[in-house]
């Protein structure tokens, strides 16, 4: 699925990953491939990312929204 | 006829401060190119944001929120965004303008509180009844220019809605110059809150999303965040224009430098050969007297 994280300054990830999670605002949670369309809040924590050829990412988050929808993910962080 | 060293200091002189304002425009266009891109930067930001925001609250009322907020509103909150420094046309002269305008007609009887950003509205507002400097609210803001990114804005932001929230302002607008193009500046007077409602009918997503927690928790996350981003557009949108404004004051005064130049070298040659012709002139006249 296609993973973008966007902050108002800059564009600070954008790829094809396996999984992702998330720090959502009550508790993390992880979303796959095919997940269904959602809309989250996140809290101050650290997304954790694998890309498609296995490298791991991690980017702290002070907070944000992701947006799932059609194995597009689209996370406003701050 | 124009003394022959006058004009040649004259001619050094301008041609230093054409110099200095090509220098200035230079400077000035690097600048811009970058803010340019940082809010270039923003835009997907800021149009994803209001997506979902609009997308959660089609279906919300969502009137019954705190930065919603309506009734009369008795006390004003100007925010006015300007430069640090001058030598950009009118750029800070507009701005400061619209916001005395606002305060004699718009707003005339109630009471109007100011903030200002940079130091060119500080300046202009600081003696006046308007300018708070109450210990709560922010002030010193000039050096916002100088690492303009949305961690050092945000807690502004958070800052100014407070005095909302605690109900200390009923109303809060930015008075700022909005970037069209380079040469373009628009004044503008936007209401920062109470939150205006932007409803563009045909847009109503058929998707089921899952909120997670609730769509009442997403909202109340999402419109200060909106609201902040809506500050921080404001603040890069001034800082845009003022380099804009600047790059096209110092193209012109370079312009008018090269015009002055030329005439002064024109009066300066013309000078040159008058004094040259009476030389001659006065050799040819004591020769003759000799001869004769």
């Amino acid at each position: 699925m296609k993973l973008e994280i966007i902050t108002p300054d800059k564009k600070l990830f954008e790829g094809h990953v396996k999984s992702a999670t998330f720090p959502g605002a009550e508790g993390s949670f992880g979303v796959l491939n095919n997940h269904a369309a959602m809309i989250a809040t996140l809290k101050n924590g650290i997304i954790e990312l694998i890309e498609d050829n296995n490298t791991p990412h991690q980017f702290p988050v002070k907070g944000g929204v992701v947006e799932v929808y059609k194995n597009n993910v689209i996370v406003l962080a701050e | 006829m124009p003394n022959l060293k006058e004009v040649r200091n004259r001619i050094v002189s301008v041609g230093s401060t054409m110099q200095i304002t090509s220098a200035m425009k230079m400077v000035s266009a690097a600048k811009l190119k970058r803010a340019q891109d940082a809010i270039t930067q923003m835009r997907p930001y800021a149009n994803k944001l209001q997506e979902i925001l609009q997308n959660v609250s089609s279906s919300l009322d969502t009137s019954e929120n705190t930065y919603a907020r309506t009734g009369t509103a008795k006390h004003i909150l100007l925010v006015v965004i300007s430069s640090n420094r001058g030598l950009a046309g009118g750029f800070n002269a507009n701005v400061i303008k619209k916001a005395w305008s606002l305060i004699k007609n718009e707003y005339a009887g109630q009471s109007v509180s100011i903030i200002t950003i940079g130091k060119k509205a500080n300046d202009a507002f600081k003696r006046t009844d308007y300018n708070i400097h109450g210990t709560d609210l922010p002030h010193g803001l000039n050096e916002v220019f100088d690492n303009l990114t949305y961690t050092t804005v945000a807690p502004i932001a958070e800052k100014i809605m407070g005095t909302f929230v605690n109900k200390q302002f009923d109303k809060i607008v930015l008075v700022y110059n909005q970037f069209k193009n380079a040469a373009v500046q628009l004044v503008q007077a936007e209401q920062l809150l109470p939150v205006v409602a932007t409803t563009t009918p045909g847009s109503t997503n058929a998707t089921d999303y899952i909120f997670e927690p609730s769509k009442e928790f997403i909202i109340s996350d999402l419109i200060p965040r909106s609201l902040k981003t809506q500050f921080y557009k404001a603040l890069l949108d001034s800082y845009a224009s003022e380099h804009g404004a600047r790059m096209t004051a110092m193209h012109k005064a370079t312009d008018n430098a090269k015009d002055m130049l030329r005439d002064l070298k024109i009066s300066y040659n013309k000078a040159r050969q008058t004094a040259i012709t009476t030389e001659i002139l006065e050799i040819v006249a004591g020769a003759e007297a000799l001869n004769g």
